[in-house]
């Protein structure tokens, strides 16, 4: 029982650690619900700091100083620009709730890809073909959407913003 | 190109004998080479590039991708290769070019970036693969790549510094190294490692959005990788090439945000994690 206490302890601990934040990088308002016309709760300044608590497409539901609600994903710098080598946990994981789970770590043995590796590249015959070999038809593309219940939409190109 | 020397110079000739006061020939000549070259570099559907042939596309992008190959071979895993082109050939499925030979792959390289050539060649890096945790994540990148291809924003670029000749000389026979093709691409891959203007990422960004959309996946996938790309500091090398010939991510959000705006609000799409082909 004390240990089922502390291992429950040791769980909140980790979520609460592993809580990912945000910053607002422009001004923006703080909604009751995850939509453009929901009601106002707040409104925040470049720079204010929330807590991330989860993600619904384009919006993500906040907490802070202001308040608790919903703001636009595109408004808000996720984590900490400290991560070094490995893979991000945070958001990701959070919206496929892998919070908290097996981060990934960079492996020895790192092939660069710098710009003299590249200026300094040579054909490679072999591996192309192989690359080439791999490629879908049309028809096997269309059968590979609908078994992931993809259906193709008419969706407008997005004109560049003034 | 040839034919557009001589309908320019035709153009500018009735112009010069048609006693246009106050105006050189060189001014003439010059602003219709400005118009010209606005109607090839804008940003309309139909503009692509006069004097290449797709066949010298698939040429050109077929070395570059054999030199980027030399430098990174692919991850020795057919199932991902597959994977990624099963995905990569359905959203270029949406896009205006849908019968171009579009090839994907992921190669082996822990730095975080993604290729296109010209022609339909794509390839992600193993770095960039491993940050991305849904298929929908996937198919944004791949669309972004894919808006370079649909747009030829490298073969503006190389044509930008006159190594295309135009004018079809272009040897474009498909199989092994082809020295012509070579020549106009530079010294191995680099034109991968080139920057292009900021303005042919953001577009691309917003190419992606749509086409990922457009093939039934949730829309803010790709914000969500440029997202995880701003946690990287901009002293990592493992995105040092990639920060270095891009926008930096909050700038990408900041213009891909200011042109979603609503739009996407009440279309939703699948993320498709559970199908996602993980990396060992």
């Amino acid at each position: 029982m004390r240990r089922t206490k502390m291992i429950l302890a040791l769980l909140v601990a980790m979520a609460a650690w592993s809580a990912e934040t945000g910053t607002l990088l422009k001004i923006d308002t703080l909604r009751a619900e995850p939509y453009g016309d929901a009601k106002t709760v707040a409104t925040f300044a470049v720079g204010d700091k929330v807590d991330i608590l989860k993600k619904s497409g384009g919006w993500l539901q906040v907490k802070g100083t202001k308040g608790k609600g919903w703001v636009r994903m595109l408004s808000v710098r996720t984590g900490a620009a400290s991560k070094k080598g490995s893979a991000a946990s945070g958001l990701l994981d959070l919206a496929s709730g892998r919070t908290g789970t097996g981060k990934v770590v960079a492996t020895t043995g790192i092939r660069g890809l710098s710009e003299e590796d590249l200026k300094a590249a040579k054909f490679n015959e072999t591996e192309l073909k192989l690359a080439e070999s791999y490629a879908t038809s049309a028809v096997d593309a269309r059968k590979f959407a609908a078994q992931g219940k993809l259906a193709a939409r008419k969706v407008d190109y997005l004109p560049a913003p003034q | 190109m040839n034919t557009i020397m001589k309908r320019l110079g035709m153009a500018a000739l009735v112009l010069a004998c048609g006693a246009v006061r106050g105006q050189t020939l060189d001014e003439i000549l010059k602003k219709a080479v400005e118009q010209k070259v606005q109607q090839q570099t804008g940003n309309d559907i139909s503009g692509l590039l006069t004097g290449v042939s797709q066949d010298e596309e698939i040429a050109i992008g077929r070395q570059i991708a054999g030199d980027l190959l030399g430098a990174a071979p692919l991850v020795k895993d057919a199932k991902l290769q597959k994977y990624v082109n099963n995905v990569g050939r359905w959203v270029a499925a949406q896009s205006e070019r849908p019968d171009l030979p579009w090839h994907f792959g992921v190669i082996d390289s822990m730095d975080i970036n993604a290729f296109a050539a010209p022609g339909g060649y794509i390839f992600v890096t193993r770095g960039l693969y491993r940050l991305l945790t849904n298929e929908a994540q996937l198919a944004g990148v791949l669309g972004h790549e894919i808006g370079h291809v649909i747009k030829q924003h490298h073969l503006k670029l190389l044509q930008q510094s006159r190594m295309i000749e135009m004018g079809g000389k272009l040897v474009t026979k498909q199989a092994g190294d082809n020295e012509s093709v070579q020549k106009v691409i530079g010294s191995g891959a680099e034109v991968a490692a080139r920057s292009l203007d900021k303005g042919a990422e953001f577009e691309a960004d917003r190419i992606g959005v749509v086409l990922g959309a457009r093939a039934g996946y949730e829309p803010y996938a790709l914000p969500e990788v440029l997202q995880l790309l701003g946690h990287f500091t901009a002293n990592d090398s493992s995105v040092a090439l990639l920060f270095k010939t891009h926008p930096l991510p909050d700038a990408r959000l900041d213009k891909l945000g200011l042109a979603m705006g609503d739009t996407f609000d009440r279309i939703k799409g699948l993320p498709l994690d559970k199908r996602f082909y993980k990396l060992k």
